[in-house]
């Protein structure tokens, strides 16, 4: 009984393992190649037809772009304006330091639904803040229909997961700035080195590892991202913005189509995970033995 | 261990025996709609019902009118869902034609019911023979006008296109002479692809244009009439600048503020946009008109079809009590509960002939307009594709000729090839 009591009490947390994660995960994919159809009904076995179905799809190529786009742009600009914060915060100012660390921590702490809305209602071409403080300060003209023009819609979404974004990425820098020895400052300063050397020869080299977390984790998240987009724009105009996790919702929730949304998700999967270990193996190589 | 076990144990023994169970029989109710005083109205009738069968107790729960669609699929599909709920009329089609919702002209005292209903209204109920749910709610699209903005212009509201045109053009214009547009003609709904769709079929409807052929079986809105009344909203978008520029990102939220702030001048809209506007602008005075027709049909200005839609009550066809769930249904839609639709403000139109023309009815501002078009107007044609073409077909391609991306001929020819494909089962 003794030997049995661990597992016993590993049990329900397997279980809710199983459940929440393993069999969806499992009929998602076996779901991918049927024909699983809420309109139609379910039929058999199709094959690969339900991927060759998202591949033939110009939407697919067009969301996919948007998501790469958003993703990779919106993360690399998070972790710029992230480390400029950070080097900020990191100056020591007494107090001061501490009262911007929280309200520069605000925006992640925020649902991203309601900073989706909260967006949204910033950008309106009519009532919106942002229109009024350029026009205010001669910048633009007219307002400008941010959300509702396909030029602008997908920059808008990507700003605002930036903002979101960016404070996680703070965080994460400030403690490794933290955690550079002093020694190689003062060295670099008895060297005669300028502060621009300072910070490309020491500061950034000590930030490699938190960058290459933050960049990983930063693409995974926006490729995953469904709230921002969907509360701010559900993918439009026509299409502008349009993510994969919002396709995965047209293709199962619009039309209904479960296994074409299945085979879709599949695919995301897939590229996440190949791109994680690509990554990661790329990184390993590089580090010292 | 044991004793670990034997504490669950009770646990579990406690959890079921605080548990209150019903020993009638229960129905669950699905209310779709986020107005207060609907949502208010039903309880109130579930409450009577209750009253009145002691042995049934329903469970009323709301939902959200976004997610109808989702949430029918996903749980009737399966077997589940409630037992009697409030849909789109147009589902009569889709989910009573797919076996989802029982038809109660099974029920005996059918006829008897369908009498208190207007007949145009019950036929919106019924796919094939067979009828699946009992009118509530009645909407007709119309043209609603800011009448600040018509009243200081001087112009009355349009009846034809070519003044409903220059109306749009001349209302819209810079009013504080800061050299920018501040105020315009038209807004459209155009971030909601359903909404948008909706507001464009009227026009459709008003050029004598069928959406699809009596048989539904082809497509029939790709001829010159339909590109003309594209093309109506393309020249006032393109040409006049007349429609809000940013409408692609507007939802109801939007179009409201705009129609109250009296930024824009028109709108397409039903009969629930009086109590937004009441709520948001009190006293705030619109007039509510036909859609406009065509310059050379306006002497059938007064009989043209506008888009109806309508609200119904169903019953599942998974229910395990289908005559407590018809009692329940009847006792939402019987002429003591329409006449609610005349005194109150619910969203929508009376649809008993009792309530219609009750005198009550003929105090209600706007009510003669609606009974009138309502009697002329048509549902979206009763094909089970039909709701995806609206939403998916029509509106992308509608939007994109729109904004000048394909002219109104591509665009018209592009969305008929698309849904004749759904017609054809290949999409």
């Amino acid at each position: 009984m003794k030997r049995a009591t661990p597992y016993l009490l590993l049990l329900p947390a397997l279980i809710f393992t199983v459940f929440v994660l393993a069999y969806p995960l499992i009929q998602n994919l076996f779901n991918s190649f049927y024909q699983v159809s809420l309109v139609r009904g379910t039929g058999g076995w199709i094959g690969l037809e339900n991927y060759e179905k998202v591949f033939r799809d110009s939407e697919f190529w067009l969301a996919f772009r948007n998501t790469a786009v958003y993703a990779v742009a919106g993360t690399v600009l998070a972790l710029v304006v992230g480390l400029a914060f950070a080097l900020l915060l990191n100056l020591k100012l007494g107090r001061i330091t501490t009262v911007f660390n929280v309200i520069y921590t605000i925006p992640w702490v925020i649902s991203p639904v309601v900073a989706g809305f909260t967006w949204k209602w910033l950008l309106n071409d009519n009532f919106g803040i942002i229109n009024h403080w350029l026009i205010s300060l001669g910048l633009i003209h007219e307002e400008i229909t941010w959300l509702g023009n396909p030029d602008t819609a997908l920059l808008c979404v990507a700003i605002a997961r930036l903002w979101q974004f960016y404070p996680f990425a703070m965080v994460m820098f400030l403690a490794g700035l933290q955690a550079i020895p002093e020694e190689q400052y003062e060295a670099a300063a008895v060297d005669g080195a300028s502060m621009f050397q300072k910070f490309y020869n020491i500061t950034l080299p000590n930030l490699q590892s938190v960058s290459a977390v933050l960049l990983l984790l930063g693409i995974l998240w926006s490729f995953n991202d469904f709230n921002m987009v969907f509360v701010m724009t559900r993918g439009g105009p026509m299409n502008a913005s349009m993510v994969l996790p919002v396709l995965v919702r047209e293709y199962s929730f619009v039309f209904f189509d479960l296994g074409k949304g299945s085979a879709l998700s599949v695919i995301i999967f897939a590229l996440l995970v190949s791109l994680s270990f690509l990554y990661l193996k790329a990184l390993s190589r590089r580090e010292p033995a | 261990m044991k004793r670990l076990l034997a504490l669950l144990f009770l646990l579990s023994l406690l959890t079921v025996s605080c548990g209150k169970k019903h020993d009638g029989i229960e129905l669950q109710l699905w209310n779709f709609g986020d107005l207060p005083a609907l949502i208010e109205w039903v309880r109130s009738r579930v409450d009577s019902f209750q009253a009145a069968h002691p042995g049934v107790r329903v469970v009323q729960s709301e939902k959200s009118w976004n997610m109808i669609r989702e949430l029918l699929y996903a749980n009737l599909t399966s077997g589940t869902g409630p037992d009697v709920m409030n849909v789109h009329a147009n589902y009569a089609a889709e989910f009573g034609g797919a076996g989802f919702f029982t038809p109660i002209n099974t029920f005996e005292d059918f006829e008897e019911v369908k009498s208190l209903f207007e007949p145009g209204l019950m036929e919106s109920t019924r796919h094939g023979n067979n009828y699946y749910g009992l009118p509530c709610s009645g909407i007709a699209f119309t043209l609603v006008c800011n009448a600040d903005l018509f009243d200081a212009e001087g112009i009355a509201p349009p009846r034809t296109w070519s003044q409903f045109r220059e109306a749009a053009r001349r209302l819209t214009k810079d009013t504080n002479g800061d050299g920018k547009t501040d105020q315009w003609g038209l807004v459209l709904l155009g971030a909601d692809r359903g909404s948008f769709s909706y507001r464009f079929a009227p026009f459709l409807f008003k050029a004598g244009q069928d959406i699809l052929t009596d048989d539904l079986t082809k497509v029939a809105f790709n001829t010159p009439r339909g590109v003309e009344a594209l093309r109506l909203f393309v020249d006032m978008h393109q040409v006049d600048h007349s429609i809000t520029p940013g409408f692609l990102a507007y939802h109801h939220s939007e179009v409201n503020d705009l129609f109250c702030s009296n930024k824009v001048a028109m709108s397409i809209e039903g009969p629930w946009f009086r109590t937004i506007v009441d709520q948001k602008s009190p006293g705030k005075k619109f007039y509510t008109v036909p859609v406009p027709v065509p310059d050379h049909m306006i002497a059938l200005y007064d009989s043209l079809p506008t888009l109806q839609d309508m609200m119904m009550y169903s019953i599942s066809a998974f229910t395990k009590h289908p005559q407590e769930s018809w009692e329940l249904m009847k006792s939402m839609r019987t002429l003591e509960a329409d006449m609610d639709w005349i005194t109150k403000d619910l969203g929508g139109i009376a649809t008993t002939t009792g309530a219609l023309y009750s005198p009550e009815a003929e105090r209600k501002e706007d009510l003669a307009l609606y009974r009138r078009e309502l009697r002329f107007a048509r549902p979206w044609p009763p094909h089970p594709g039909i709701i995806s073409i609206a939403n998916n077909v029509i509106t992308p391609w509608v939007q994109r000729a729109i904004v000048g991306e394909l002219s109104p001929e591509e665009a018209m020819a592009g969305a008929a090839a698309e849904a004749q494909q759904i017609l054809d089962g290949k999409k």
